[in-house]
């Protein structure tokens, strides 16, 4: 019955809730708590093993040229940036922002560390869309992250 | 027992159900749009300078469902069409429906960009450097070059960072070339065009995943009778044969582009006698440019971003004649255009660059200023 439900909601969202359990497995290793933490429109995942936190992760969209992208950013309990997934592409171009040799670039960095294309973040010729809305939407969830962390909004 | 089921939900990872996206599966509607406003100064006596509203483009997109989706780009040219008198142009540059099966492969019908060199399918202003479009980007790949037919997009799954399209769509019209723009005047731009001669047209590309490198090469392959008899009755008859290369490389504040393209029109000869044109039988040449954002060094804090670019064009509509028909060695096109480029924003520019052409004849020279504003949303 509840399963039924929560395939129900799985259907509902934009995200399939199997790509958000494997990016979360991914990040964190298996094993892991995940507890979820509603602060303002977002819902932040709360990811811990035992007593131990392991970071908080967010997935949100952003535009890409007239579709959303579907990412999820992951932060450590130091409030670094663990890792980036882009989880559902949807627009026929400017899909390299979802290979790993291009997102591994945010790794370790900090809401404090700027976030430029061309100079901290690489660019991609003819993805020029999707590359900026991506380092934005990046940039703007880390903040976002730090600061409910830093004032214990998510803890 | 709730709590129960919930727990098993917990530790099976279907907590990730409850994670709220915004779904995209209801419908919407995008808008979008890219323009660019020039002003241009020829050398030389009489030639007063002119100011031009050169596109005015609207972006329409409407998302149907997670798989169908439609694209257009709707463009007035010189700002105004009146009847009665020339220029200006209202077009549509672009308007099909993508049915997305997955990341491999998106169908694509209706007005479609062939996907030869850079600048065909990549066309607003801050993407390229330099006030207008390469000369090239004109007389050798016809920008911006649209025509009707069905095709397939996506990513190749072999490995990381290979992409593909490939369709087929209306042939050119060989009554429509000429001996200074080669292929420009056959395209048919989806009105009312001949479906006498299919075509075929396609790209392969590679992306350096971690960024900074897009290589890519292309074709246009297919007859030009347009339905005329004289030239020929079937459908492959009076064919021409495109093959393009291009790079694109970004390094820090470097970014480096080259393409290359070479046409061949196989009955020229009979084009010739036919339309009385002067059409090459070969059309080749290329560009290579190089671009370096100063700000990089100036003003290392800022992300706007301020470019010197420099770049050479080499190309020639008649690089081959037929016989029967006299080489002018003045569509023997050698430009260089130096400029800058500022970009207070990845999307918007203001641009100013001086262009110098040179022909092989000596005849159709001429150095011109331009200036111009460009923005894309």
């Amino acid at each position: 019955m509840i399963l039924l439900f929560l395939a129900g909601l799985a259907l509902a969202q934009g995200a399939p809730p199997a790509k958000v359990t494997a990016s979360v497995r991914r990040i964190f290793g298996p094993a892991t708590d995940v507890r979820l933490l509603p602060v303002g429109t977002d819902t932040v995942l709360r990811v811990a093993r035992g007593d131990s936190l392991l970071g908080f992760a967010v997935v949100r969209n952003v535009r890409g040229k007239d579709q959303p992208i579907t990412f999820l950013v992951a932060i450590d309990p130091a409030d670094r940036l663990k890792d980036v997934d882009v989880l559902v592409y949807r627009e026929p171009y400017g899909g390299e922002v979802a290979y790993d040799a291009w997102r591994r670039q945010f790794r370790g960095k900090s809401a404090a560390d700027s976030l430029r294309v061309g100079r901290e973040i690489r660019a991609i010729s003819g993805a020029t869309i999707s590359v900026h809305a991506v380092t934005l939407g990046v940039k703007q969830l880390l903040a976002d992250l730090t600061h409910w962390h830093q004032t214990g909004a998510i803890r | 027992m709730l709590r129960a089921a919930a727990r098993l939900a917990l530790a099976g990872g279907l907590w990730a159900a409850a994670v709220p996206a915004p779904a995209p599966a209801q419908e919407s509607t995008t808008v979008g749009g890219y323009g660019e406003i020039h002003y241009t100064n020829s050398r030389g006596r009489n030639t007063p300078a002119e100011v031009n509203l050169r596109r005015f483009v609207v972006y329409l997109a409407h998302t149907f469902n997670d798989r169908l989706a439609f694209r257009s780009e709707l463009e007035v040219e010189d700002a105004q069409v009146e009847g009665g008198s020339s220029g200006g142009e209202v077009a549509l540059e672009q308007a099909f429906l993508d049915y997305r099966v997955s990341a491999a492969l998106t169908v694509r019908t209706g007005l479609v960009l062939p996907p030869v060199g850079i600048v065909n399918e990549t066309h607003e202003p801050p993407t390229f450097n330099g006030v207008d479009r390469p000369a090239f980007d004109h007389d050798v790949i016809p920008t911006t070059w649209r025509e009707i037919g069905v095709g397939v997009v996506g990513r190749l799954p072999v490995a990381d960072g290979w992409n593909y399209r490939l369709y087929l769509v209306n042939g050119l019209r060989a009554d429509g070339f000429s001996a200074a723009a080669g292929i420009r005047g056959g395209r048919q731009k989806g009105r009312e065009a001949s479906f006498a001669n299919p075509s075929l047209t396609g790209r392969l590309e590679w992306v350096r995943p971690a960024g900074g490198l897009r290589i890519g090469g292309s074709f246009w392959y297919g007859g030009t009778t347009g339905g005329d008899t004289l030239l020929g009755t079937g459908s492959f008859d009076a064919p021409i044969a495109l093959l393009s290369a291009d790079a694109r490389y970004d390094r820090g504040a470097l970014a480096v582009r080259a393409v290359i393209a070479t046409l061949s029109v196989r009955d020229a000869d009979t084009i010739n006698a036919l339309y009385g044109s002067a059409v090459g039988s070969r059309i080749a040449g290329g560009y290579v440019e190089a671009a370096y954002n100063v700000l990089q060094v100036m003003a290392p804090t800022t992300s706007q971003r301020l470019s010197a670019f420099v770049r050479h064009e080499r190309y020639d509509t008649q690089a081959d004649v037929p016989t029967g028909t006299a080489r002018d060695r003045g569509f023997a096109r050698r430009i260089t255009t130096f400029g800058l480029a500022y970009k207070p924003t990845w999307n918007t520019v203001f641009k100013g660059d001086y262009e110098v052409l040179r022909t092989a004849g000596g005849s159709r020279e001429g150095e011109t200023l331009r200036l111009g504003v460009g923005y894309q949303f």
